[in-house]
């Protein structure tokens, strides 16, 4: 009885959360697309022959990767200002993700740009089409097939990175469930929701995402996913 | 040539060879090569691995720059640095590896360089896709992706994708040596068909049959130099040099 | 910049860092122990285990580390008063948080151990336990070491939340003492510096490792 009384107060704040998980999923999304955008800037200019762009993109991908996350959301938020800069709590929680998830995806886009072959480099190349036409529509497409998982990842990264911001006063799940555990102190309940909540979103990213690369990847893989999907065939689930 | 030619170029169908030479770091790889090939004409590379013969091929083609020497390709000289692209999507190029790009299908790896680099429009570089492929006899899968296809019909489709260009010039850098042996056959029979037609080609292989049957002239490479050459019945029939000698009887002994 | 500001903070940031190096090192272990074990039930025989395992992990890769810590932080408060040992605290959250990782690494590792060596180690007549612990576990431990050293770094990373419990580590110091002087640029510049200095090393080392391993 007691449980049941337990539950119910805190689901009553249900709207409170579904809230903040908007709110989380909004930075996600915009996150994620900086993050994507800061690290194909990265991984060209770490590939290109200009020495200071290979320079300057390798000190962005290691300054991040070796400081955590709070310091550069906390240098965003509180840092910026004495440089002009004023943000929302939103707005430089955002940025500071994206900066954040931009550094590992440069290493992920690199990873996916030389996983094509040169054989096939050289075939473009014959065939006269320029550097331009063989990124655009050789190496990308492969490269982000081949890197699909790697991305979907940090999308969750960004996700699970959102709970940092309840430091900086923005309203997503963690910061509510703060909030709200501060006024009920059933912890196991509030806190239960929450990561319930960060399962849903997380896994609930990831279908969506597997989806979108199943329509957008039509070509058969290798020979081993053709084979796998005629057995899948046989026992009645659709490829 | 039966097809229509897309790009009214004055790139010739002739390579011209001379003094070529070419060092990677320490090693020479080739020393000194004149060579000519005629419009039309069908040359082919013999030799072990490590003469040179590959390496050759590339220079012509222009994926390497020769260290010295002049290399004079459909009049087009490529060891002048800015002008060596001239001849890209003007020469055609067969690999070991078919390097067929994956995620497209048949018709569109034959096709991409027509729609992006020639700007045809998709109905027109269709028809000109399934054409080639049809002269290779590859147009009833021009939807099939490459991992749906065995290595011949792969490399038939490499070849397609070379011809769609309309290229002066085609390459082979041993373009049968990564199939199985029950597939080699299609695949020579593709170039031999090409080779009645007038096609200009230099190739790079270890099908001795296929270089005495069709071949106009045989190169035998041996450490970086043109040891022998002459008609296919010349070098098979009657090879002179001690080393073509050696060679040939290694070759022919399994 | 202010250097004089830096210079006066130099202490308490150092007592900080040695905080979060302690904390490091304390996460390291238990993450690395609990994470030997939650592998080892993932491969057990016994019903259910192996599904309870993966749960755990799927559970702990699916959610932020805040929540663990705060779950950890008010569990031990109702429990135990409100004495609660933050270091502690933040070190068994974060010892539980990254033994979810530790395991999958752990996992893929033995499971990277190609199956010939299962395979020749029977015909030779080693028992089960003697192959898993002179067979597999050495080589899992070659494949296995950069991707855990990787994760390692994450957890020092990672002490950084402790300070949302109120842990003085090193970046709850930096907190501090940028409230009370409003210098945030020099004081979280020093706290970065002190993090890269001991993040760095290790991770050229694993990106190293890394390279020579797909280089085979």
């Amino acid at each position: 009885m007691w449980i049941e009384y337990q539950w119910r107060t805190v689901l009553a704040y249900l709207p409170d959360y579904l809230h903040a998980a908007t709110l989380a999923l909004r930075i996600t999304v915009v996150g994620f697309l900086l993050a994507f955008a800061l690290a194909m800037i990265a991984a060209m200019a770490r590939n290109s022959s200009v020495r200071i762009l290979q320079i300057l993109a390798a000190c962005y991908v290691e300054a991040i990767r070796n400081t955590p996350v709070l310091l550069q959301i906390f240098i965003v938020y509180f840092a910026l200002p004495s440089f002009g800069i004023r943000l929302s709590a939103v707005t430089a929680g955002t940025i500071a993700l994206g900066i954040n998830v931009g550094a590992y995806l440069t290493e992920v886009i690199r990873a996916g740009i030389s996983s094509v072959g040169d054989g096939q480099l050289e075939a473009a190349q014959i065939l006269g089409l320029s550097k331009a036409h063989i990124f655009v529509y050789i190496v990308a497409p492969q490269a982000l097939r081949n890197v699909f998982p790697a991305l979907v990842n940090n999308l969750v990264q960004v996700l699970l990175g959102t709970s940092l911001l309840s430091t900086i006063a923005v309203p997503e799940i963690t910061g509510v469930a703060t909030v709200i555990n501060a006024r009920t102190l059933l912890f196991v309940q509030v806190f239960g929701i929450a990561v319930a909540l960060y399962l849903v979103l997380s896994y609930g990213l990831s279908a969506i995402a597997a989806l979108i690369g199943r329509l957008a990847f039509r070509a058969p893989a290798t020979a081993r996913a053709r084979k796998r999907s005629s057995a899948l065939n046989l026992i009645g689930v659709r490829p | 040539m039966s097809t229509s030619t897309l790009n009214e170029t004055s790139i010739g169908r002739d390579i011209r060879l001379s003094g070529v030479t070419k060092a990677f770091a320490d090693l020479q790889v080739l020393k000194d090569i004149t060579l000519d090939v005629a419009d039309g004409e069908v040359v082919v590379l013999i030799g072990a691995s490590g003469s040179g013969k590959s390496t050759l091929l590339r220079i012509m083609s222009g994926l390497e720059t020769a260290s010295s020497g002049e290399v004079v390709v459909g009049g087009v000289p490529m060891h002048e640095p800015k002008r060596a692209r001239e001849i890209r999507g003007h020469v055609g190029m067969v690999f070991q590896q078919f390097n067929l790009f994956p995620h497209l299908d048949a018709l569109g790896n034959v096709t991409l360089a027509l729609r992006k680099v020639y700007k045809m429009s998709a109905q027109d570089a269709r028809k000109k896709g399934l054409e080639v492929l049809a002269r290779v006899g590859m147009d009833d899968r021009a939807h099939h992706y490459p991992s749906q296809l065995s290595g011949g019909q792969q490399q038939r489709v490499a070849i397609a994708r070379a011809l769609a260009v309309d290229p002066r010039i085609i390459f082979f850098d041993e373009a049968t040596s990564a199939l199985d042996p029950e597939l080699v056959g299609e695949v020579t029979n593709v170039m031999r068909g090409l080779a009645d037609d007038g096609m200009t080609m230099v190739v790079v292989t270890h099908e001795m049959g296929f270089a005495r049957r069709t071949a106009d002239r045989v190169v035998f490479m041996a450490d970086g130099v043109i040891a022998e050459q002459g008609s296919p019945e010349e070098i098979f029939g009657n090879p002179q040099h001690p080393k073509t000698i050696q060679f040939l009887s290694k070759v022919t002994d399994h | 910049m202010n250097f004089s500001l830096i210079l006066q903070s130099l202490p308490f940031l150092w007592s900080g860092f040695l905080l979060t190096l302690g904390l490091s090192a304390v996460s390291i272990l238990g993450s690395t122990v609990l994470g030997l074990i939650v592998a080892a039930l993932r491969t057990s025989r016994i019903p259910l285990i192996p599904g309870l395992a993966r749960a755990y992990v799927e559970i702990f890769r699916g959610s932020p580390i805040p929540i663990t810590l705060l779950f950890v932080y008010f569990g031990a408060a109702l429990y135990l008063g409100y004495s609660v040992n933050l270091f502690i605290a933040a070190a068994v959250g974060l010892s539980v948080y990254h033994s979810a990782f530790v395991a999958e690494i752990i996992r893929s590792g033995i499971e990277a151990v190609p199956a010939g060596q299962h395979e020749a180690a029977q015909i030779l007549g080693l028992k089960p336990l003697q192959t898993f612990s002179w067979v597999v576990l050495p080589q899992t431990v070659k494949i296995a070491l950069p991707p855990l050293v990787g994760q390692y770094i994450s957890l020092i990373k990672d002490t950084s939340i402790a300070s949302i419990i109120g842990l003085v580590e090193l970046m709850k110091v930096g907190q501090s003492i940028v409230d009370r002087t409003s210098d945030p640029v020099s004081i979280y510049l020093i706290v970065a510096v002190f993090y890269f200095a001991i993040c760095y090393p290790p991770s050229v080392w694993v990106t190293r490792r890394q390279r020579k391993a797909l280089a085979q």
